[in-house]
């Protein structure tokens, strides 16, 4: 491997660790937390895969973002909230599996990339039910987790017994990837969306709004 | 606004359905309305093409009703200098020669040889990828090949595919092939003969939508140039398309067509020992050992592209968001101060270290 191509791998490994520490930093996680997950999203990336028979699980890129998920609904502070991310979670794999089906599969044909439309797909769905990133986030990941699973079950349907490999790529995986753009899209398209309401005046200027403060972190 | 979310939701769940696309084939015409090569698929504006004989063309326009594609010609594409193939004098390469090679559409076929274009779970696609396994084998390099299926034929099957291409490149390989074969149904358009054998032509495909497509491009231009010298006849074009097609995990990635479903599987196996050879001298410089010069220096000018392209991407979205969230230049340039530090867990932080 040439110093250039080292530079470009590592640059890609750099910014997506970077943007998934923000992203987990917006799950209302202490800053040392979502580096510490990050980093162990990594490196769980690079251990063996956990071998169940017919199913593969990656720490790095299934086992943790996972684990991530059901924080996030254990601590939500309302059912409600629980059940938008269930929900949505369940919504977005639909929407995964068959945007999968229907998509263009051939290479020439691709528009929008596999990898970039389950991102896409849980933010505007986590967007949707409650303009919540932690409910984004969980759309992302159990929602191409989800996918997968629904996409095995029809392969083995047809008695084809096909390998289910959950988070292989590890931190490049699609749950992960998804998990990170859907938190990206919503929050963007969430503060754009507020920030116009509130430029109509018809949302509360939140410098104005004294919020409560966030006891769990330093 | 409970409505509106419905709606779309709804409308978010139906767009599967609107999505579907029609099997079809376009028409690429250069600017006198001469067909360049047909395509299976719609292409999309701002689509790269390196003809057969290195005429380099962007996609500018397509016309979905009469199934055509208006590409603006960009002249000659410069392909990396291969003179050295003629000097045989060079010392012999020393060291690990290892590639990777993949099916990500697991069913893909041959109907002529196989009786159909799609076979589950197994298509005749991987006796084309155990050709190629063997005459790299040949050559001296070793080949971590993966033939796990990635059912079914649909879009998602490259997410699927993307845990075996990683799991490949752990191995530390020099490079990785996802091996297809194309749908266009004219088989003429990739028959050929090379030296005196019935073969396929083989396309290049490289995504243009991620930070390695700069290094895969030149990668694969590579190729194509070493291709030329040695068997002028075996790579049809190159193709610079929208999708990933997981060449985002290495910038020596490179999805290879052999052939389309109409045409005889052998025919495609027989090209593969000649996509073997040009491989092996493009990584390599083949048993004289130009140690990788092709591979080198072409994908080393697409590879500070890619760095360029990376930490442009980064500024950007990182302003595009401070703005979005703070509504201004000041709060903004607050926002990713803040951030940095916060990235750094806070041990950067000027109030920390106190």
């Amino acid at each position: 491997m040439t110093l250039g191509s080292f530079l470009l791998s590592a640059l890609a490994v750099l910014v997506l660790l970077g943007v998934g520490q923000r992203v987990l930093d917006r799950m209302h996680l202490r800053d040392r937390t979502a580096l510490v997950l990050i980093a162990a999203m990594f490196v769980g990336g690079l251990i063996p895969d956990i071998d169940l028979g017919l199913v593969r699980v990656n720490i790095g890129g299934a086992l943790i973002p996972l684990g991530v998920c059901l924080y996030l609904l254990f601590t939500a502070d309302e059912t409600a909230e629980r059940v938008r991310g269930v929900a949505g979670a369940v919504i977005t794999s639909l929407a995964v599996y068959l945007l999968g089906r229907v998509m263009p599969a051939d290479p020439e044909k691709i528009v929008v990339d596999p990898l970039y439309i389950c991102g896409i797909t849980g933010g505007i769905v986590g967007w949707l039910l409650g303009r919540s990133r932690r409910g984004a986030f969980i759309c992302g990941v159990l929602g191409v987790l989800l996918a997968d699973v629904i996409s095995a079950v029809t392969v083995w349907a047809g008695g084809v017994s096909q390998k289910l490999v959950l988070g292989g790529a590890g931190l490049f995986d699609s749950v992960v990837i998804s998990g990170f753009l859907a938190v990206l899209l919503c929050e963007l398209v969430g503060e754009t969306l507020e920030r116009l309401a509130r430029a109509r005046g018809v949302a509360p200027n939140p410098q104005r709004v004294k919020m409560p403060e966030r006891k769990n972190r330093k | 606004m409970k409505k509106l979310a419905g709606a779309l939701l709804l409308f978010f769940l139906l767009l599967p359905i609107a999505a579907q696309a029609e099997e079809e084939v376009y028409r690429i015409l250069d600017g006198q309305g001469n067909e360049i090569t047909q395509y299976h698929g719609e292409p999309e504006a701002g689509d790269e093409y390196i003809a057969h004989d290195n005429q380099h063309y962007v996609i500018a326009r397509v016309d979905a009703a009469s199934h055509t594609a208006m590409a603006e010609g960009k002249g000659a594409y410069r392909l990396p200098d291969v003179t050295w193939l003629e000097d045989d004098s060079q010392a012999v390469s020393s060291g690990q020669r290892s590639v990777a090679l993949y099916c990500t559409h697991s069913d893909e076929s041959y109907e002529p040889t196989d009786g159909d274009s799609s076979l589950t779970p197994r298509g005749g696609i991987y006796d084309v990828a155990e050709s190629l396994k063997k005459g790299l084998e040949d050559q001296g390099i070793t080949v971590y090949y993966d033939d796990s299926t990635h059912l079914p034929h649909d879009s998602a099957a490259y997410r699927r595919s993307r845990a075996t291409a990683e799991e490949l490149l752990k191995n530390g390989v020099d490079a990785i092939f996802d091996v297809h074969r194309d749908g266009i149904p004219d088989p003429g358009q990739y028959e050929t003969t090379i030296d005196g054998q019935e073969a396929s032509m083989v396309r290049l495909l490289v995504g243009r939508s991620n930070q390695n497509a700069a290094a895969n491009k030149e990668f694969a231009a590579g190729i194509k140039a070493v291709a030329d010298k040695l068997y002028p006849d075996l790579v049809r074009d190159i193709y610079i398309g929208k999708g990933t097609y997981n060449q985002d995990l290495s910038p020596h990635a490179v999805l290879l067509e052999f052939g389309t479903h109409t045409i005889e599987k052998e025919r495609a196996e027989q090209a593969t020992r000649f996509m073997a050879s040009v491989i092996n001298k493009t990584l390599y410089g083949g048993i004289s050992g130009a140690a990788g010069k092709t591979a080198e220096t072409a994908s080393g000018k697409g590879v500070w592209t890619g760095i360029i392209w990376i930490v442009g991407l980064v500024i950007v979205g990182v302003a595009v968001f401070a703005l979005a969230s703070t509504g201004g230049v000041q709060p903004a340039m607050r926002k990713i101060r803040d951030n940095a530090s916060e990235m750094t867990g806070g041990f950067f932080d000027k109030k920390n270290k106190k």
